[in-house]
């Protein structure tokens, strides 16, 4: 049985990061490339760990940057990809994390409250929610607000922005399309939201009352003693839960389909954006054999994304 | 209209963190009503998007099997059923292995493997779903395919399994995907079983079975709340099922053994064509707002379960 | 409302013109429909030891944690009545003015037990703003930590976490993150409840050290550390005061059958 509990994972990983690892070493290249376009180099035989490691960063940096593959192309890599899932992934985390942690307080330190209940329940619900659902909510209502929102704020923000700051800005502001990065983010938080709103909620609980009186006895306002002295003795907690929950969220697709949409070129942030969930999805379900290994490709970079932050999150949460 | 509204909610987030720091409890409820708001708000939202097609067919909607865009035709009970159909079978056949997964690991383990298999258990929860989707449609389709016709054949009936892309390739990725899961929660459950009432247990010289089966029957509110919540999940799932249901509009069918569809997968893959009709969009949303509302309805039975279980 | 209790500032001022010294008057405070006191009226001179004594469920904590208004953080408490420090309504102050006046300990030694010693005693200086520096900061924690005679103890091993303490070594902890605010009043409830007899002794020789510069409130449910160390003592019973006076004649000479009950042990 308890080998039933972790056999498929161990297929599943296995299987994605080995076609992942050899999908990704293929396009790699081999490092000498890099390294005949130097300059020969009078110490080579000194130096010849160091001038492959440079290489091999070198042709790696080249994989994370390249653009995904159409049905024909022969040399792939995964940079918008990984820009949008990055970019989306960060926003959505800190957003979702800056109103849920405060969710969590309020119902961990209130809890006899009467409201409090109605918000653990509505946390409860939202964690459990279908995320396409999420998807198509926020898809609603970017349509709803979208064409008032870029012409009467968006649009003369950007242009005074540009003017103050110089183009650069409009990779980041300006009149929204239909799909964005900012739609995708906003998905994402909403699924962060309840997820460590109910993480920091058990954690204060847990605290005893002792601690509860020592903590507002020495900070006086009640804001200090719930967001400072608390919050420190639940640090630990509280940032495993930031970390799944971010593992979380970079993971997911189904919110991202209607609000983010998937790109396959750099675009800006206001326009359709990609993220490597999304072009898994797509390029999976594609009959081309490039685009399939790109699929897995990707896979295995998210795992290790999503991998490393579930094994930080454990071990801080079990550091004593 | 809009500008209203996006006025409004920056309006409030200010407010409401700001008096954060002057009036902390009153921000506080302000910020945690934003969660009820949103759950509230996505209902509505659903209800008023699908209203054009509920108007025009009222709940026929949603017991018509008939699912054709060039006639503005659409009935989402095809998805319904699929939806049933791969969520009955995930349930049966995760629930058991997640008990299973559970007792072995709080019971079989030493003590040492334990803190190692729980979070290898959570991590196969937390796994992204489209890298499940990606190996069920490479690895598991195949296989399970090969696995029941050779079954079936030796059976005699023949090959039943026609293509790899089921409603049971589904089922069963569900069930490997939802097995952690409940096991995750039926662990929280043991892990509560006091000290006092295990001693007793052998204490009255029970064999190691009885006592596992004993506080199975202890935990029972936990077994029930995670079926509930599995089954939520199993019902909502997009990515995973879309990626392996052999997305299957057209046809109604009750043979999981063919390729179906259900309604979030439903949603996921006719949604980027749906502009071209007139009434596809408020048909996915109807069947979101279905999604929406079943779900609401599991999760408030599995909530209800839990709660009880821990007062 | 605010002329009354203007006129009764007047009124007690010229009554106790004692620094720091505390006057309850009328005090009832409820949990919900559960009434834990009923009109407490009570005089706390200052630098003195005033006992609290009383068996459990008479509302000798309750007192307490109105005195620095502690009880505001249980939202089924309602408290009617009034206190004042100095003269002045604790009601009216500013809610960190007070804490900062009125520092107390608890039954529970609670230090935060993740965070580290020195840390515990500094969180409550940095929250309140109250040094400049690092080098003030470190000056007043091992100020307090000396006063609380716990310096010599714990000097090698600031960045310990707390929780690594024994449990004496942890009151004293609290006592040090208390006394690093310099308060007026010192609130302890039945600090040596959980101590063996060796860090109890300690303890109250540390309360008689420190009477000299601050009004100390402490609450006990054993009768003879109140006669070891207090000035005065009250009596609390069912959430009413039934005796108060100087800790001798109390002890020798009970006016009230109950007291009389209490202090020899036959009541708990």
């Amino acid at each position: 049985m308890g080998v039933l509990a972790v056999l498929p994972l161990f297929l599943i990983i296995g299987d994605v990061m080995f076609k992942g690892v050899s999908a990704i070493v293929k396009q790699l290249g081999s490092p000498w490339e890099f390294l005949a376009w130097l300059p020969p180099d009078p110490l080579a035989d000194r130096w010849g760990v160091g001038r492959l490691l440079v290489g091999t960063l070198y042709s790696l940096w080249e994989f994370l940057t390249r653009l995904p593959p159409d049905p024909f192309a022969d040399r792939w890599g995964i940079g918008p990809l990984l820009v949008g899932t990055l970019y989306m992934t960060a926003l959505g985390a800190v957003v979702g994390f800056i109103v849920g942690f405060p969710i969590g307080v309020y119902i961990g330190e209130m809890r006899k409250e009467a409201f409090a209940n109605v918000a653990r329940a509505s946390v409860n619900v939202l964690v459990e929610f279908p995320t396409i659902t999420i998807g198509l909510f926020v898809y609603a209502v970017f349509v709803f607000v979208i064409e008032d929102l870029n012409r009467t704020l968006l649009s003369p923000l950007s242009e005074w922005l540009t003017s103050a700051l110089g183009d650069g800005v409009g990779q980041f502001i300006g009149p929204l399309g239909g799909y964005n990065a900012y739609a995708g983010a906003l998905a994402l938080s909403i699924i962060m939201i309840p997820y460590v709103a109910l993480v920091t909620a058990s954690a204060y609980a847990s605290i005893p009352d002792s601690i509860r009186e020592a903590a507002y006895s020495i900070s006086g306002r009640e804001f200090k003693a719930m967001f400072i002295v608390l919050r420190k003795a639940v640090s630990r907690a509280v940032l495993t839960a930031a970390l799944l929950g971010t593992a979380k969220i970079a993971g997911e697709t189904a919110p991202l389909l209607f609000t983010a949409l998937g790109n396959i070129y750099y675009a800006p942030f206001t326009q359709a954006t990609a993220a490597i969930p999304l072009w898994i999805w797509y390029a999976a379900q594609t009959p081309y054999d490039v685009q399939i290994e790109s699929a897995y490709g990707a896979a295995a970079v998210l795992l290790v994304i999503v991998l490393t932050l579930f094994a930080v999150a454990k071990l801080a949460a079990q550091k004593r | 209209m809009a500008i209203f509204l996006v006025l409004f909610i920056t309006f409030y987030l200010l407010s409401a963190f700001t008096l954060l720091f002057i009036k902390t409890r009153w921000g506080l409820r302000l910020i945690a009503a934003i969660n009820v708001a949103i759950i509230a708000a996505l209902v509505a939202t659903f209800a008023w998007e699908a209203l054009p097609l509920l108007e025009r067919d009222g709940l026929a909607v949603f017991v018509n099997s008939d699912w054709d865009p060039p006639r503005e035709s659409y009935g989402v009970l095809n998805a319904l059923v699929g939806t049933l159909i791969t969520s009955a079978i995930a349930i049966t056949v995760a629930m058991p292995l997640a008990v299973g997964v559970a007792v072995t690991i709080n019971e079989m383990l030493p003590q040492r493997l334990r803190g190692v298999f729980g979070a290898l258990n959570d991590l196969t929860a937390a796994m992204p779903t489209v890298i499940y989707g990606l190996w069920g449609l490479f690895v598991l389709g195949p296989v399970l395919q090969s696995v029941v016709n050779t079954v079936s054949t030796w059976l005699g009936f023949g090959e039943v399994m026609t293509a790899p892309l089921t409603l049971f390739t589904a089922a069963i990725l569900l069930a490997i995907m939802i097995t952690p899961y409940a096991a995750a929660v039926i662990r929280e459950g043991y892990a509560l079983v006091p000290r006092h009432i295990e001693e007793a247990i052998y204490a009255i010289g029970a064999t190691k079975f009885e006592a596992v089966l004993v506080k199975l029957r202890y935990v029972k509110n936990y077994i029930f709340g995670g079926l509930f919540l599995a089954l939520g999940r199993a019902m909502g799932e997009t990515v995973a099922v879309a990626m392996v249901v052999g997305g299957n509009f057209a046809r109604f069918t009750l043979n999981p053994f063919e390729s179906g569809i259900t309604i979030s997968s439903l949603i996921a893959l006719q949604f980027p064509n749906a502009h071209s009709y007139q009434f596809m969009v408020p048909a996915l949303f109807a069947g979101a707002l279905l999604l929406a509302v079943v779900g609401l309805a599991i999760n408030a039975v599995a909530i209800y379960i839990l709660q009880r279980a821990t007062t | 409302m605010g002329k009354v209790v203007g006129e009764t500032e007047v009124m007690v001022g010229s009554m106790t013109s004692s620094k720091s010294g505390v006057v309850i008057k009328n005090l009832e405070v409820a949990f919900g429909s559960l009434e834990v006191l009923r009109g407490v009226n009570l005089e706390i001179s200052p630098n003195t030891i005033t006992a609290l004594m009383g068996p459990s469920g008479s509302g000798k904590s309750t007192i307490l944690r109105v005195l620095n208004r502690l009880i505001e953080i249980y939202p089924d408490a309602r408290v009617k009545g009034d206190v004042l420090l100095d003269g002045r309504s604790i009601f009216e102050m500013d809610v960190v003015e007070l804490r900062k006046r009125v520092q107390m300990i608890f039954q529970i030694p609670n230090p935060i037990p993740n965070l580290s010693i020195f840390e515990n005693v500094a969180l409550g200086l940095k929250l309140n703003r109250l040094v400049n520096g690092r080098r003030e900061l470190f000056q007043r924690v091992k100020q307090a930590l000396e006063k609380a005679q716990l310096w010599d103890e714990v000097k090698d091993r600031l960045n310990a976490p707390a929780g690594k303490l024994s449990g004496g070594q942890q009151q004293r902890l609290c006592i040090a993150r208390a006394l690093a605010f310099n308060p007026e009043v010192l609130l302890a409830d039945e600090p040596t409840a959980n101590l063996d007899p060796e860090n109890t002794a300690k303890i109250e020789a540390l309360f008689l050290e420190l009477k000299k510069e601050m009004t100390i409130v402490l609450v006990t449910h054993y009768p003879p550390q109140a006669a070891r160390i207090s000035d005065y003592v009250a009596f609390l019973y069912k959430g009413q005061i039934v005796e108060t006076g100087p800790t001798k004649e109390v002890f020798t000479n009970p006016k009230h059958e109950l007291t009389e009950k209490y202090v020899t042990g036959r009541l708990y």
